[in-house]
């Protein structure tokens, strides 16, 4: 096992580890595996978008090798054509990085409208087209097709289908606020309650299933590290942390959670 | 009855961080010591199985990597499941990623599954760059990326993921734009991801997808099942377990399968006995 791999299963096992101990109560080794994330994160994202995406694809269109800039020194090779056209976004990100000086502040609205804007074209046909219409569509069934079992747990029949129908009308009727919710049409809307509230606990179910899996990833990885091929990482970070964190605790006193 | 009704009043208020250690070790203790439990498949892993099946051989396809190492142990074993079933069917891998951090999963994936001297083309490959696959990289940009890729793919990769140009890229010829793709297939974490994917590439461009989600994301993907919007759906941990057995090689996810059931109830008998308490502290309330 290499040094490098031996060091990062320290180091991994460390920053998990940390994070675990929040579980106890906050302490230093949860804020240092915090602020490193955050800290690793934001770096990361920030270097590998100017080299992907910013130096490739913004420079390489403004200045291409033997483009109408090469005068200026600048010329990286990208299989572009020169397109003054991208003067405009280098342009809207400048204004946006001057912002941090209080009298440019103003600059940044103009490539935050523009964002805005083309964020909102974008996304509304594409809502419209996949989440509404294929969806309407979809729900509409031919409730009593004759083709169909009258019952099935996994697939398509005429019980699933009525419950489809009644479920997408009651939920949808629900959130009809222009009349008031009494009488039939509201026992109709609380119907349409208990939908909701099924999707909502089929939602929490989903969300404790992602999170153990997570857990599940986590320990595969200290159980892993744990092994003699590492140092023992797992075993030697967790005696370092429960030994200092029952000092720092002692130390501390007065900050125990009742 | 009295004792008995103490007692669930105890257990529903014992202190959060026993519930955490329960937790913990009923993760822990199934990890180490393996327990095999049987695995069901679901309709919509069955459905994602045939819907990979029925790629006609030796086609061309897009694979998207759009997950970071915090999801790694629910996306990745389908993942690497998505890429064997693939090069079993003798099919080009074309791999993008909407996540910066995705680039290094598919390196991970690649890596698992290649064994250039003893491959038992059933879990691992003699694949080469280039021939078998090619990497094209991850591209800032979320939707605009995908909305580029179905409009013209060499105006969002110039190069590859190792900086060459993709014009001199002998397997990319005859690629233009996401119709020249058989099949996409997305594991999505989150934004930018699979509904990304529907709406501005599957969608539009009517090339045949499915994806793999976290659990979380499950209950607002499903409804594009229903739809035919994708063909099948990974659902998490779970699903991946379900699909490496319809692969036959059982991995990660499968093993899994039991420290997630064992969790699972610990999490089911903690909510059972915190709605008791507090139905029988509420009848006490009311009492005196």
């Amino acid at each position: 096992m290499s040094f490098s791999a031996i060091l990062g299963a320290w180091i991994a096992a460390f920053l998990t580890l940390g994070i675990f101990s929040y579980l106890y109560r906050d302490n230093p080794f949860y804020k240092i595996a915090e602020h490193v994330f955050v800290g690793v994160s934001a770096a990361y994202v920030a270097a590998i978008s100017f080299w992907t995406q910013i130096y490739p694809n913004l420079f390489g269109r403004l200045f291409p090798k033997d483009g109408p800039l090469a005068f200026t020194g600048l010329e990286f090779d990208f299989n572009h054509e020169f397109n003054i056209l991208y003067l405009f976004p280098l342009l809207l990100g400048v204004m946006m990085l001057v912002s941090v000086f209080q009298k440019f502040n103003w600059m940044a609205r103009w490539g935050i409208a523009y964002t805005v804007a083309i964020a909102a074209g974008l996304k509304a046909f594409g809502y419209l087209n996949s989440n509404v219409l294929n969806q309407v569509k979809a729900s509409s069934v031919d409730i009593f097709s004759g083709s169909l079992p009258l019952f099935s747990l996994g697939g398509d029949s005429i019980f699933n289908n009525i419950v489809l129908v009644i479920g997408t009308l009651s939920a949808l009727m629900y959130f009809y606020f222009s009349k008031e919710q009494t009488g039939n049409f509201g026992r109709f809307t609380r119907l349409g309650i208990y939908f909701l509230m099924v999707s909502f606990g089929a939602s929490f179910g989903f969300a404790v299933m992602g999170r153990i899996s997570l857990l599940v990833g986590r320990f595969n990885d200290l159980i892993e590290y744990s092994s003699a091929d590492y140092n023992y990482a797992t075993l030697g970070v967790l005696v370092f942390i429960i030994v200092t964190l029952g000092f720092w605790s002692f130390q501390n006193p007065e900050r125990k959670e009742n | 009855m009295k004792f008995l009704e103490d007692l669930i009043l105890k257990l529903g208020a014992v202190d959060r961080r026993v519930i955490f250690v329960l937790i913990g070790l009923a993760v822990l203790i199934p990890l180490l010591t393996p327990i095999s439990l049987p695995v069901r498949e679901t309709p919509t892993t069955v459905k994602f199985y045939d819907g990979i099946e029925d790629i006609p051989k030796n086609s061309k396809v897009l694979v998207s990597f759009d997950y970071g190492p915090s999801t790694r142990p629910e996306i990745h074993p389908m993942n690497v499941g998505v890429l064997r079933h693939m090069l079993r069917n003798g099919h080009q891998i074309y791999i993008s990623c909407l996540w910066p951090d995705g680039i290094y999963m598919a390196l991970d994936a690649l890596e698992e599954i290649t064994d250039e001297d003893n491959p038992d083309n059933v879990s691992t490959f003699d694949i080469k760059e280039y021939e078998d696959y090619i990497l094209l990289g991850y591209r800032p940009g979320a939707e605009a990326v995908i909305k580029g890729l179905a409009s013209d793919l060499r105006k969002v990769y110039t190069v590859d993921a190792n900086g060459n140009f993709i014009d001199d890229i002998e397997m990319m010829d005859g690629i233009k734009n996401l119709n020249d793709f058989a099949y996409i297939y997305s594991g999505s974490a989150g934004y930018p991801g699979t509904f990304e994917w529907v709406k501005y590439g599957g969608d539009p461009t009517g090339v045949p997808m499915s994806s793999g989600t976290t659990s979380v994301q499950v209950n607002e993907v499903i409804p594009y099942v229903q739809t035919g919007q994708l063909i099948g759906l990974l659902a998490g941990m779970p699903g991946a377990a379900e699909y490496e057995k319809l692969i036959n090689v059982p991995g990660i996810a499968i093993q899994g399968m039991a420290a997630q059931s064992f969790a699972h109830i610990v999490i089911v008998v903690f909510i059972v006995f915190g709605n008791l308490a507090f139905f029988i502290k509420q009848r006490r309330d009311r009492k005196y």
